[in-house]
């Protein structure tokens, strides 16, 4: 909720502008550009840390790229909160955890309890994922709830149904154990043996979701679209674009990546738990910080995907070295007080950039 | 050109009609029935739950959560949110237990000192959003992490232990009603009934609605927004504390690090049952007094039938479903009849 009195308007662009004042308008008027030079920040002062010997452990280039194995459920409900939130009128899910919890049982009982084959069972989870996306764009989209209203009901549903279905006790049959293999790190051919090994969750899921979403809104019809209706569904009404079916399919698309993170979490744990994607603060409200972090505005319209990416980096990277930094459970908690801080920081620049700049892109 | 003696402008006519909106809603009616409906079929099947032993503590589990209702519906009523609440229950009563146990503090101390801390709470909420002009929504998920990080710290270990009974006067127990009825209730319904006359019937409560009609057209009309949107995080926060008073008075005597975890969720859930439209501007701390009961009785009533508990979450979603959605229906029809 923005109440300011409408700043007067510069007459003219000053004619010449001095070199650290070009380098502060692009820094918060270019998303990338800032969460790069934060990124760059975040790593030289670790790096600097563990050469003064201040970590419990080395903070290199191998722990880094262990450490993406966080990024990869984190970047991909980032995607997903990109595409609900850039539908606009106060688009958000809250249900995706919920989702993930749901779906991880689906794939749970699919694939460890019925035996099915492992690509059915991911197909099955994605596709049940879109169907609780589904019902959220439905309730949205059709009948016109705040979609702040509609996913708080259906993570509430959806988080008790993953509860009761088995009996609050998780699935981990062998062959869910042994999926575990699946998020281990492996050395990439040809330059492998010059980098660090990488998470094979990278390759499976993450890199192909960025890329899909990457070419859904900057390479497709229905992506213009949808940054149309987020900027002013009426004007995109009378341009003829139906705007129900797009935002409808905004939240199907984040329910179906919610079902990938499903699988992704289920190997990771080695089990499907059914409270996977809501203990603690849950996997929700990460991800719409990440997404807001990556400069995606809550007013719809505006994101990109490659901010998104990079700010799960930084949050990724800065955890991380937090971890290293204190002993024991301390970490944890002070990865709580860089999550706030972050998301207040980047909230009130996004404030000043659009009173100073007129919006960032 | 003969001086024209100007006609003074005939008296406006004094507006008959309503300028309020009738006391009671068609959603609290229907809430009131429904919760009538559910304690009559509770009744019926589990004889236990009409009596003292089930209903009392029914009573004192909704205070807290309708009383940072009555907080919450205000700031969705300007057309913000605030989902930090949970977070900020957790550092008021962590401060609270702690004095409790250490300093050996008064009731009176001890109220007032986790007043304090929540409205501090809140007022940094109120600040940012208010001054900072950034999203409601983003700033609270920011602050709730922060406050979590504060709680934690304070907590220190996993528990406090030993909290003595000093707060008992919130409590479940026989020092914690009158009349048989818990004070944390009747005392919930107290601020419920002043804040509901205060939104109603001055000034300053209707400039909340106006606020969240239109914020440009409130400041043009010569209402100061940003200090009224603070005051109503800081209301929120007051009431934060006195509820994080109510949850250390109704637990053991020991506090875990889960205290007020996903409250921010029931809350907003007891609002919007309630009536009050996340968009702003309309909303009652009425309705949200029966939103909070309803849940409230759904969740014992679950647990009473012997059902697996976690499915009065299942309800509460379905609740909020029927609920926002009746509402939605009752808007599109009287758009239908004023147009």
């Amino acid at each position: 909720m923005t109440i300011a009195p409408p700043a007067p308007q510069p007459v003219a662009e000053p004619a010449r502008e001095s070199a650290a004042g070009r380098v502060l308008r692009v820094l918060l008027t270019q998303r990338i550009a800032l969460l790069a030079v934060l990124i760059v920040a975040v790593v030289v002062t670790f790096f600097v840390q563990d050469a003064g010997g201040y970590l419990t452990a080395p903070y290199d280039f191998d722990y880094m790229s262990a450490s993406l194995i966080n990024a990869v459920p984190l970047a991909m409900l980032g995607l997903a909160e990109l595409l609900v939130i850039m539908s606009g009128r106060g688009g958000i899910d809250l249900s995706v955890g919920a989702i993930v919890s749901l779906a991880g049982m689906v794939f749970g009982f699919g694939y460890g309890e019925w035996g099915w084959p492992l690509w059915l069972a991911i197909v099955v989870t994605a596709v049940f994922g879109a169907l609780c996306g589904a019902v959220n764009g439905f309730l949205v989209s059709y009948i016109g709830f705040p979609a702040l209203i509609a996913t708080l009901a259906t993570f509430y549903a959806y988080k008790s149904i993953a509860i009761v279905a088995n009996d609050q006790q998780p699935i981990s049959t062998p062959p869910i154990q042994d999926l575990y293999s699946l998020s281990g790190s492996v050395e990439l051919p040809l330059i492998g043996q010059y980098i660090p090994d990488v998470p094979l969750g990278i390759f499976t899921f993450l890199l192909p979701t960025v890329v899909v979403v990457w070419v859904l809104l900057t390479r497709t019809a229905y992506g213009r679209r949808l940054y149309a209706i987020g900027t002013n569904d009426v004007a995109a009404r009378w341009a003829g674009i139906e705007v129900r079916d797009t935002r409808f399919k905004a939240y199907v698309y984040a329910g179906l990546i919610s079902g990938l993170v499903a699988v992704v979490t289920v190997g990771q744990f080695a089990s499907a738990r059914p409270d996977a994607g809501v203990s603690g603060s849950g996997m929700a409200l990460p991800a719409i910080t990440i997404a807001v972090l990556g400069g995606v505005a809550i007013t719809g319209g505006v994101g990109r995907v490659a901010g998104v990416v990079l700010a799960t980096l930084l949050v990724v990277w800065l955890n991380a070295g937090i971890l290293l930094a204190f002993v024991g459970n301390e970490g944890a908690q002070y990865q709580l007080l860089a999550l706030g801080t972050v998301l207040v920081f980047a909230a009130l620049l996004n404030g000043l950039t659009n009173r100073r700049y007129g919006g960032s892109r | 050109m003969s001086t024209q003696t100007l006609q003074p402008p005939a008296a406006p006519v004094t507006p008959r009609g309503r300028v309020l909106p009738s006391p009671v809603t068609g959603q609290e009616l229907i809430l009131v029935g429904v919760i009538a409906v559910l304690w009559v079929a509770l009744a019926l099947t589990t004889p236990a739950f009409l009596t003292a032993g089930s209903l009392q503590p029914l009573l004192v589990a909704t205070a807290p959560i309708a009383l940072v209702g009555v907080g919450m519906t205000i700031v969705i009523i300007t057309g913000g949110i605030d989902v930090s609440v949970g977070a900020a229950m957790m550092v008021s009563s962590v401060i609270t237990a702690k004095a409790l146990v250490e300093q050996e503090v008064a009731l009176p101390v001890a109220v007032l000192l986790a007043v304090a801390a929540g409205g501090l709470l809140g007022l940094l909420n109120g600040l940012l959003i208010a001054y900072g002009r950034v999203h409601a929504i983003i700033i609270t998920f920011g602050t709730a992490n922060l406050f979590l990080f504060l709680g934690l710290q304070i907590f220190g270990s996993r528990t406090v232990n030993g909290i003595p009974a000093t707060l008992a006067f919130f409590g479940r127990g026989q020092e914690g009603r009158t009349l048989g009825l818990p004070h944390a209730f009747l005392i919930t319904v107290a601020i419920t009934a002043a804040a509901w006359w205060y939104l109603r019937h001055t000034a300053g409560g209707r400039h909340f609605f106006a606020i969240g009609g239109d914020p440009h057209a409130a400041r043009l009309a010569g209402v100061r927004v940003q200090r009224r949107v603070l005051l109503a995080y800081v209301v929120t926060g007051l009431l934060v504390g006195l509820a994080a008073c109510f949850l250390i008075a109704q637990g053991t005597s020991t506090l875990d690090q889960s205290v007020g975890s996903g409250k921010e969720l029931a809350v907003i859930a007891a609002v919007v049952i309630g009536g009050t439209s996340i968009m702003g501007g309309r909303g009652s701390v009425l309705g949200t007094l029966l939103g909070a009961l309803l849940v409230q009785t759904v969740t014992s009533g679950v647990t009473q039938l012997g059902w697996k508990s976690q499915l009065s979450d299942l309800f509460v979603g379905v609740f909020i479903i029927v609920a926002v959605g009746a509402d939605l229906l009752r808007a599109r029809a009287r758009a239908r009849r004023t147009s």
